[in-house]
């Protein structure tokens, strides 16, 4: 048992001294660390914030054919009932004049009543549609518009959620490259690091292994170096997030009002907790490699 | 205790240092191993601790084949068999304690009673008074009596010495020779390569002469020459 706490004591001990000996690798190692990991933080949030507002967008309406105030209200019916049989039409949904300008009214004056104000509802009562497959919108679109007995206009707000889709790939695209890429610094600054702490005490590990220490006690330092540079690293990371997240996240709130930014607390915690987690396996990882290597233990 | 059986050994540059060698050493046993610049001594002791293997035959110490150990058992054998180095080995950046308590150290050993043996190993081989030098301000036999100490240490039931005395002076040398034959005399089996004749013929003990990598003779009570 005492055996045991000397070890661990002795690991301990052995790993801080080698920070300290090498601590411009160690700093250098730590801010490579930090620097990867506020990126991934950044990456995520970024790509949280895309997938929410493609979710929120996609859960309003596909398409909307507007209805001429003289269009046969049976005609309206039927061709909804054709509409809700075709192949990729999720959901048709009917809102009158009168929900029109509800909506309308909600929206942009509040309470107050703008038929007061304008005399007539100016609205018109449309046809919306929810798409489980939007391939299919455009010719849909198109055949809608050629009704022209039946219906004003059509509009396909798709286009905007199209787009964000393809940003949100285009990003999750780069930001997958650019983590592989940073992950890949950090570990082989981390490797580094460590390989140059192993190459330091080569005369000791030699002796170590001679008089009987074993590999893991010859190891242990070496990898809880290397977890220790991650855990920093991760920490600063950490902590910038967090600040980012109470000073900043606000501020571009108010401004861009409709960003959905993913600013709750438990969001920040649960991204918080996985930067330090990555850290903690990039750095015990990164020396483990290079313990193996140029250690032969 | 160390039994050797048909052991040869070819480093990877194609030097033959040990050619179908056999020997058998008994506990307690204290036995001179003599021979040439070269002829295969460093190898064999190098054997004994697994700090090499040979490409065939079997090394057995305290009855266990060392040569088929898995990695995780060869630090157990390490320390039983304790080992002055021809070249010392010892750390420039630690004292003279603080190499003899390295031992101690990375086996996780070291604690309040096992620091008075590293006292009592210092005392042994004289070297109390420089216990807080560095061994670059010691004189060759000084950090020579250091590599002892340190391989006394830990009382290994085995004690292998390569050139113990190559250093010394004639008087330390003899003190060198008295240590180990006390520590002999404690219970320990003592293998010492020598290239020391005075030592050899006066004190007509066990002599394994190798030449070339071959034993050329095992006698009990020789002397350096045959
Ligand atoms: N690591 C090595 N790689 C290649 N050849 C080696 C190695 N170590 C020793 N040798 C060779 O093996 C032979 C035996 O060497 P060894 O060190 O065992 O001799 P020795 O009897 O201890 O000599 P000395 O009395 O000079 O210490 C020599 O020819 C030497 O050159
Ligand atoms: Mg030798």
């Amino acid at each position: 048992m005492t055996a045991k706490l000397n070890v661990l004591r002795y690991v301990l001990g052995a790993a801080m001294l080698g920070l300290w000996r090498n601590r411009t690798m160690t700093l250098g190692a730590v801010v490579t660390t930090a620097v990867m990991l506020v990126t991934l933080a950044a990456f995520l949030a970024i790509n949280d914030t895309l997938n929410e507002m493609v979710t929120a967008l996609g859960r309003k309406s596909n398409l909307i054919a507007y209805v001429r105030d003289d269009a046969r209200p049976s005609r309206v019916t039927e061709i909804m009932q054709d509409l809700e049989q075709r192949p990729g039409v999720g959901e048709v949904v009917f809102v009158t004049k009168e929900d029109a300008l509800r909506i309308f009214q909600e929206r942009f004056f509040d309470q107050r009543d703008v038929i007061d104000i304008l005399q007539a509802n100016p609205l018109p009562a449309s046809v919306e549609l929810r798409m489980d497959d939007p391939a299919v919108l455009p010719a849909l679109a198109d055949e809608l518009r050629g009704m022209t007995a039946v219906f004003e206009s059509v509009a396909v707000p798709l286009d905007v959620v199209e787009r964000l889709v393809s940003i949100s790939n285009v990003s999750r695209a780069a930001g997958t490259a650019m983590i592989v890429a940073l992950t890949a610094v950090a570990l082989f600054v981390i490797a580094n690091t460590i390989r140059i702490a192993v190459y330091a005490r080569r005369q000791e590990i030699e002796i170590m292994k001679l008089v009987g220490a074993t590999d893991w006690f010859v190891r242990g330092p070496f990898i809880i170096e290397g977890a220790f540079i991650g855990l920093v690293g991760a920490t600063l990371a950490a902590v910038a997030l967090v600040v980012m997240y109470l000073q900043v996240a606000p501020t571009i709130t108010r401004i861009i009002s409709f960003l959905p930014i993913a600013t709750d607390v438990s969001f920040v915690r649960n991204l918080a907790v996985f930067i330090v987690l990555v850290g903690l396996v990039v750095g015990s990882v990164g020396s483990y490699v290079s313990v193996r290597r140029y250690l032969a233990v | 205790m160390i039994v050797l059986q048909n052991v040869t050994k070819v480093y990877p540059n194609g030097t033959r240092a040990l050619d179908d060698v056999s020997l058998q050493i008994d506990e307690r046993e204290f036995v001179f191993l003599v021979g040439p610049s070269g002829a295969g001594k460093t190898t064999l002791i190098r054997l004994i601790n697994r700090d090499t293997s040979p490409d065939s035959g079997n090394v057995f110490v305290e009855n266990t084949d060392v040569t088929r150990i898995s990695r995780r058992e060869v630090p157990k054998l390490r320390r039983r068999v304790g080992v002055i180095y021809q070249d010392y080995k010892l750390l420039p950046g630690l004292s003279v304690r603080q190499n003899v308590e390295f031992v101690l150290k990375s086996t996780g050993e070291f604690n309040g009673r096992t620091s008075r043996w590293v006292d009592e190993a210092l005392a042994l081989v004289q070297l109390s008074d420089r216990a807080d030098h560095h061994p670059h301000e010691l004189s060759g036999g000084e950090q020579q009596r250091t590599a002892i100490a340190r391989a006394i240490v830990r009382r290994c039931p085995i004690l292998v010495a390569d050139e113990p005395t190559g250093n010394l002076d004639h008087a330390t040398s003899w003190d060198t020779i008295q240590l180990l034959v006390r520590i002999n005399a404690l219970g320990a089996t003592v293998l010492m390569a020598t290239h020391n004749r005075e030592i050899v013929d006066t004190m007509r003990r066990r002599v394994i002469e190798i030449a070339n990598g071959k034993v050329v003779r095992d006698e009990l009570g020789g002397g350096y020459d045959g």
